[in-house]
């Protein structure tokens, strides 16, 4: 019975292995739900305690100098100063100190200054972060639809780091054996989002310009022109997990799963994604891509592009950047004055037009930073009606599925 | 009621697990026993508590009924009968029911001289109910957590249960349990078509038995299995995929929070592949 | 509660009774979940009818037998069976070479990342093209039409075998729906869609996105009624199966697993087996009846799966937008926004327009 015995060695292998596999690849119990739709819908955020716990360590608010709203305007004082001109001398050298601590904390000033010479403009550094303060202050005055009071400052995606660490590029994959053999369809390997074989570019398909069509749902029962394809659907489904591993959130967060594309049966959240994809477009397209040009190439990606921000480069797995904390308006300086909206640069000056379009409800913002998204309002005790709305503007038909 | 003309030999006193000769009759085709009677009170009182809530609920639609389990924020305890406590109920009722039906099953495999087989079998159904509407909501620390009693209302809990790990079909034991239930119905039109076609052979030829059906499966697909051990593989990958289905409902919250197709990163990572 | 206590009294009660009783004793020990003993003859073969081929060798193995039938083989390979063979191996040779292709040829990262790789059906924009590139879903159509060969081959070999056996074709029709379902996913929707990407790719993980897609894009598959119904008979025959399977065994000591025999001549193992139902729930099937009732759920199984998947994108577009039409949909008291508009242009807050 030699056979045997070989198939009692094989099985006490195996049943290790599996054991192996069982006790370390999961996470254990106590586990948080947050409730965020009628009870017994499965409207709910899962959360594990202990990855809240070391998330929160990572999103800690860095200790802040208090304010110095004293001393003339920095121009009268300092020379080649472009767009901080109009700070009062204390609080610009406060935020130069701040800058210093949010994105060279081991270089320090020189990292962009010439020390023996602070108005030269040499370093590439310096024409960049210019370019980063101009982007700041347009996403915390004309982007208050996404980034609400919270704001931005160089911290909430540099975190120390001269580059963020989460950023993108333009990516065609690794080296296939290309010939006649199936090549580059942009998917089907182990790099997709959250390790999924979904494509694992829909940034460049979607979070720049000509960006393809997200909504792939159909809006009628019936078939009535809508040709959007099974495929285009995965890309779309690829972003929107990077949305949710970006926040730390499942996708019952913004969807009622059961009509994905329903706002009626939305969270007010996904109108706040909603901000968000278009921020993020013009972010890259406005302030990203016309950086590119100044980078030197060890900053650029394999196909020479620049890199460019997505969800993950702000929120870094939690649910609001920093849980919530606002930053950004103890520095009034990275915020456009009403008035200076058209001084301060050609291409930083674009006026907002669209907050008007409908206002959507809002979440109530919690004073203190928590780790868990606050619960959905109570339900209303009376049903609302469960009519989807008007379909928006019918998507352009397309049968060509997103190339990246 | 009639009786099959064979009936009568086997019905017999005896075999009770419960209530000795209390219970032990017939009624109809029906045997009752003690389990009979707790079936019946809890399926009973079950259904009737599901048609109360249908009544306080905004629909008579059957497709529209919905039977919601508490808020999260009632965690283990009980809820306000209109807040939950219904569903409570329902689903102490439908244990009840399903528990007494399982030893009913057992005593009547005892009247017959059968072994225990079909109450072990309908057991695996039972723990998938009691893993999806009382283990899990334990270990999550709610009852809000588990489906609720409607026809469309449990696949809605079920597709936004399933994206709460952004995409369920990742789950490996979710895999292993729909590759059960696809090999149990492979398996199952396998063994009735085996089984009719060798009962209802071509025209004018007898009909054939075990050796045929052997002779056939041999034939095509090199092993022939035979008639017991069919019956135990078409046991073992039905009981599998209830089993299965428990385990991957079971880990999804309680043992893993987080996107299922990130699980297999443990596998992307393994040493050997350096 | 009052459950658990019955189940807690009635195993006190069950192991005093077996601890009294011997006959008792030995029913809890006879599960007939393996065969403890094993007598070996000679290969048992049923001859062979005219014009066929010769059967391949055959073999005992003692593993197999502990649960099944020891004997392996004899196997009838004949023309239909190489024929079918040869393409089923050119498809998974096609599938297989792209795979590796697309990882480079590197064999380790070909074992490591199996799971994910996979062969895609071409792009939309190429339609019904019947030769695209071969880089760009042609090898998709070539592997797809070598393994819709080797399938019909095998299924006309499935019913040859029946005819030449002098039995029924019953199998083969049963695996003939499941060849419904699985030409309706990779070729006669498509057609109907007019667009070869609308086909599953071939790959574990791909065809899973692919079948979460499916469902994104035409508005949640569980509100489609054959997919309804489809699921039933799946989790049905599953049901069925433990039914029938453990009512057998159950009754393995009275020979309840010479069915055709129960068929033709009722025993004591049948009646005790057809009884139990009866008494448990008011109805029961018999020796025949029952693989009647397994042979059409599993084939409704993939018969009402693929009138289902035909059904979408051809007839309904938005399978929840289909139930609301139909007054399906639970009602729940929930929280909507408005729809802001369509995100498919640049444009809105500050961006160039």
């Amino acid at each position: 019975m030699k056979s045997m015995e070989l198939v009692k060695v094989l099985g006490a292998v195996g049943a290790l292995a599996v054991a192996g596999v069982a006790f370390f690849t999961f996470e254990r119990p106590p586990v948080n739900v947050v409730q965020r739709g009628y009870r017994g819908t499965g409207l709910d955020e899962i959360y594990n305690p202990r990855h809240l716990a070391a998330e929160a360590a990572l999103n800690k608010v860095p200790a802040m100098l208090p304010q110095m709203q004293v001393g003339p305007l920095a121009k009268t004082v300092y020379k080649n100063v472009q767009v901080l001109g109009d700070v009062h001398v204390g609080e610009f050298t406060r935020l130069m100190a701040s800058m210093t601590a949010w994105v060279a904390p081991k270089e320090g000033c020189a990292y962009c200054h010439n020390v023996n010479n602070m108005a030269d403009d040499s370093k590439y550094t310096k024409k960049v972060a210019r370019k980063m303060i101009l982007m700041v202050r347009d996403i915390n005055s004309n982007w208050t639809d996404h980034v609400k009071k919270v704001g931005v400052t160089c911290y909430t995606c540099h975190r120390g780091n001269n580059v963020p660490q989460y950023i993108w590029f333009k990516n065609d994959g690794p080296p296939e054996a290309g010939g006649f053999a199936e090549t580059y369809t942009g998917k089907n390997l182990m790099i997709g989002p959250d390790h999924s074989s979904l494509p694992y570019d829909p940034y460049s398909a979607f979070l720049k310009q000509d960006p393809h069509t997200i909504r792939v749902q159909s809006t009628t029962a019936l078939p009535s022109g809508d040709r959007h394809s099974i495929k285009q659907a995965e890309w779309t489904y690829a972003l929107m997990i990077h949305f949710s591993t970006s926040l730390g959130v499942n996708c019952t967060y913004c969807h009622n799963t059961r009509a994905f594309g329903d706002w009626s049966q939305s969270t007010p959240q996904r109108v706040t994604a909603w901000y968000g994809v278009k921020m993020v477009r013009d972010v890259n397209i406005n302030y990203l891509e016309p950086v590119q040009s100044m980078l030197p190439a060890y900053r650029l990606g394999p196909s020479g592009d620049g890199p460019k921000v997505f969800c993950m480069t702000c929120h870094q797995g939690a649910y609001k950047p920093l849980y919530g904390a606002a930053m950004a308006p103890n520095f009034p300086e990275l915020y456009l004055a009403s008035a200076d909206t058209s001084t301060d640069s050609g291409d930083s000056g674009m006026t907002p037009a669209a907050p008007t379009e409908t206002a959507p409800a809002t979440a109530t913002e919690p004073t203190t930073p928590s780790t868990t998204p606050p619960a959905a309002a109570p339900p209303a005790a009376t049903p609302a009606p469960t009519t989807p709305m008007p379909p928006a503007a019918s998507p352009a038909p397309t049968a060509q599925p997103p190339q990246p | 009621m009639a009786m099959y003309n064979f009936e009568q030999k086997y019905r017999v006193r005896g075999g009770t697990l419960l209530g000795g000769d209390l219970f032990d009759f017939w009624v109809g085709p029906f045997y009752v026993g003690l389990f009979g009677v707790s079936t019946i009170f809890f399926a009973t009182l079950g259904t009737l508590l599901i048609i109360y809530g249908a009544a306080i609920g905004p629909t008579w639609n059957i497709w529209q009924i919905d039977i919601a389990p508490p808020d999260i924020k009632y965690g283990l305890a009980l809820a306000p009968l209109k807040a939950g406590g219904l569903w409570q109920l329902i689903t102490v009722c439908a244990i009840g029911a399903f528990v007494s039906w399982a030893l009913r099953q057992a005593e009547i495999s005892r009247k017959l001289g059968m072994t225990y087989h079909v109450p072990i079998a309908y057991s695996f159904a039972v723990l998938a109910y009691v893993t999806l509407e009382v283990i899990r909501p334990v270990l999550m620390g709610a009852w809000g957590v588990a489906f609720p009693y409607g026809i469309l209302a449990h696949l809605d809990w079920v597709s936004n249960t399933g994206y709460q790990y952004l995409h369920f079909h990742y789950n490996p034991a979710h895999m292993i349990a729909i590759s059960f239930f696809f090999t149990t119905t492979l398996i199952l039109a396998m063994h009735g078509g085996a089984i009719l076609s060798a009962a209802n052979p071509q025209k004018g030829q007898p009909v054939k038995f075990g050796e045929h059906e052997n002779a056939f499966f041999r034939d095509t697909i090199g092993y022939s299995i035979g008639t017991l051990g069919i019956h135990r593989l078409g046991l073992f990958c039905a009981l599998s995929a209830a089993f299965w289905s428990a385990v991957c409902i079971v880990i999804s919250g309680p043992f893993w929070t987080q996107g299922w197709p990130a699980w297999w990163n443990w596998w992307l990572q393994l040493p050997i592949w350096r | 509660m009052a459950g658990l206590v019955e189940l807690v009294a009635a195993i006190a009660d069950l192991a005093l009774s077996n601890k009294k009783n011997a006959q008792e004793n030995a029913m809890a020990e006879y599960q007939n979940i393996f065969t403890r003993i094993q007598p070996r003859g000679p290969i048992q073969t049923v001859p062979l009818p005219l014009g066929d081929d010769n059967r391949l060798g055959a073999t005992h193995s003692h593993l197999l037998g502990i649960f099944g039938d020891a004997q392996l083989g004899p196997f009838y390979l004949g023309r239909l069976g190489v024929a079918s063979l040869i393409c089923g191996f050119i498809a998974f040779e096609v599938i297989g070479l792209n795979m590796l292709a697309s990882v480079n040829w590197n064999f380790v990262q070909f074992i490591r990342q199996l799971p994910w790789l996979g062969l895609e059906p071409p792009p939309p924009s190429l339609g019904l093209t019947i030769l695209p590139p071969l880089n760009e879903g042609g090898w998709w159509l070539i592997a797809g039409f070598f393994l819709t060969a080797s399938i019909l081959l095998w299924w006309a070999r499935m019913y040859r075998r029946a005819v030449q056996l002098g039995m029924g074709t019953h199998v083969a029709w049963a695996f003939a729906s499941a060849i419904w379902l699985y030409l309706v996913l990779g070729f006669i929707r498509p057609i109907l869609m007019g667009s070869w990407g609308e086909a599953v790719p071939f790959g574990i993980f791909p065809h899973l996105d692919w079948t979460a897609s499916f469902s994104l894009r035409y508005g949640n598959l569980f509100y489609n009624p054959f997919h309804m119904l489809s699921i039933a008979f799946l989790y049905g025959s599953t049901l069925l199966f433990a039914m029938h399977a453990a009512t057998v065994l159950a009754t393995g000591r009275y020979g309840s697993e010479r069915e055709v025999e129960q068929i033709v001549h009722r025993g004591t193992a049948f009646e005790r087996g057809m009884l139990f139902w009866r008494w448990t729930m008011g109805f029961n099937a018999t020796a025949e009846s029952i693989h009647r009732w397994a042979w059409w759920f599993a084939v409704l199984t993939t018969l009402t799966g693929g009138i289902g998947i035909l059904l979408t994108g051809t007839a309904v577009d938005n399978w929840y937008l289909w139930g609301m039409k139909h007054h399906i949909v639970a009602p729940y008291p929930h929280i909507g926004v408005p729809d802001p508009g369509p995100l498919s242009a640049i444009g809105g807050t500050g961006a160039a327009q």
